[in-house]
């Protein structure tokens, strides 16, 4: 009996019943509940800030929450597709047409701050809040990805934890945007969309190492 | 083209009961999985020793075993096999490349000893009676694993199989026999 029949007998012998994943969508949507769910609560511990209805009637924060929250749920389908063998690479590019609009009208709207007198006042204002709230509210949701994420394959280990942490941010950035009183779009196109620039850099190197084959991380356990 | 699409729903047919949980039927498909993927990574990978292209379809049949709940039955199965074929192929790649940009071919090893230190060195354990009452005063585990990878000198792999114990607890039970046999020797002497 050759090594490769010894393994398939080996194998064959491990056969249990597994549940098929559900598709990536309805995976991406139970993610999404929950991450907003954990996001209100959140919000709710930090309290709302105190201007929230006149906020929510604003034309430009409608449009920016509802693209950051696009960009979460189509960043967590692309990242779930990701892991499933045989899927259409072209669903890892799902989020860039929210994430463009998300930028686009955080970086359209402030254009006057580029332009005005203030962009030295604005610029040097740091808001050391914008990193840790974003990483506090999207901490819960970004391990729950992650740990769906290790059910399916890593075939593109450093894409997908990269994606996976940009859902998670943007659910983070929907939140802090409800508490934090920050309305200078440069602020926000700097500090809060920077932190999650940053969130996705650092993920997407710490991807192969947090996102391996199962049997791999097996053997290099036992090593 | 037919043919294919006739392998293809019967390959997915034996995948949907291995995902029910049958043995019988996973074996079947891993059976019949194992010579298309050699095929695959010979065509693909002309230049691996045969020993090397085995290692490589054993990689990928545990890889199908690890995620093999990512198989959606309405699915085609030989897309989803193949997907996960060129990613192990590709990881193999890397480490092939990363394999022997490391490794140095040298035709005569040289000496990293004197010969009165290789010896002293052998005189201190060449007391085959002092290591065979060592060896009878281990736990049996440890005394097993020493044997079999030390003394017999068979690759974990064997060892596994013989024993019936995990690579990983070989290793640790080894690791400890030694440890222990130093200590009984130290003291024996």
């Amino acid at each position: 009996m050759s090594a490769t029949d010894d393994v398939i007998r080996k194998i064959a012998g491990q056969a249990s019943p597994v549940r098929p994943l559900p598709s990536p969508w309805l995976r991406a949507m139970l993610w999404l509940v929950v991450a907003l769910c954990y996001a209100g609560v959140m919000v709710l511990m930090m309290s709302p800030r105190p201007d929230l209805t006149e906020v929510l009637a604003r034309p430009e924060f409608q449009i920016e929450q509802l693209a950051a929250l696009a960009t979460a749920f189509t960043a967590a389908v692309a990242a779930l597709s990701g892991t499933i063998p045989g899927r259409g690479r072209w669903m890892l590019l799902l989020p860039l047409a929210p994430l463009a609009l998300w930028l686009g009208s955080v970086a359209w709207s402030s254009a006057p701050d580029w332009t005005g007198s203030g962009l030295q006042d604005v610029m040097l204002r740091p808001d050391w809040m914008c990193f840790p709230a974003i990483v506090a509210v999207g901490a819960l949701p970004a391990c729950l990805l992650v740990s769906m994420l290790r059910r399916g394959a890593p075939l593109t280990p450093c894409t997908t934890v990269g994606l996976g942490v940009l859902a998670a941010a943007a659910i983070g950035d929907v939140g802090l945007r409800f508490f934090h009183v920050q309305d200078v779009r440069l602020m926000i196109l700097a500090w809060q969309l920077g932190s999650v620039a940053v969130l996705v850099a650092l993920a997407s190197c710490m991807g192969r190492y947090l996102f391996k084959w199962r049997h791999q991380r097996i053997q290099e356990a036992a090593e | 083209m037919i043919q294919s699409g006739e392998r293809d729903s019967g390959l997915a047919a034996l995948m949907r009961q291995t995902q029910g949980g049958s043995e019988s039927a996973y074996h079947q498909l891993l059976t019949e999985v194992a010579p298309l993927l050699r095929r695959v990574v010979r065509s693909n990978r002309g230049f691996l020793q045969p020993q090397d292209v085995e290692d490589l379809v054993q990689d990928i049949l545990l890889s199908l075993h690890a995620v093999r709940a990512s198989y959606d039955p309405e699915r085609p199965f030989l897309p989803w096999l193949m997907a996960i074929a060129r990613n192990r192929m590709a990881d193999g790649a890397r480490r092939y490349s990363r394999r022997v940009a490391n490794e140095v071919a040298v035709e005569r090893y040289p000496e990293i000893l004197s010969a009165a230190d290789t010896n002293k060195l052998l005189d201190d354990y060449d007391d085959r009676e002092m290591l065979g009452k060592a060896l009878q005063r281990l736990p049996r585990g440890q005394r097993e694993a020493v044997e079999m990878l030390k003394l017999r000198e068979l690759s974990l792999k064997e060892a596994s199989a013989e024993s019936g114990l995990s690579i990983a607890s070989l290793k640790v039970a080894v690791h400890r026999g030694i440890k222990s046999l130093r200590a009984i020797l130290r003291d024996e002497t």
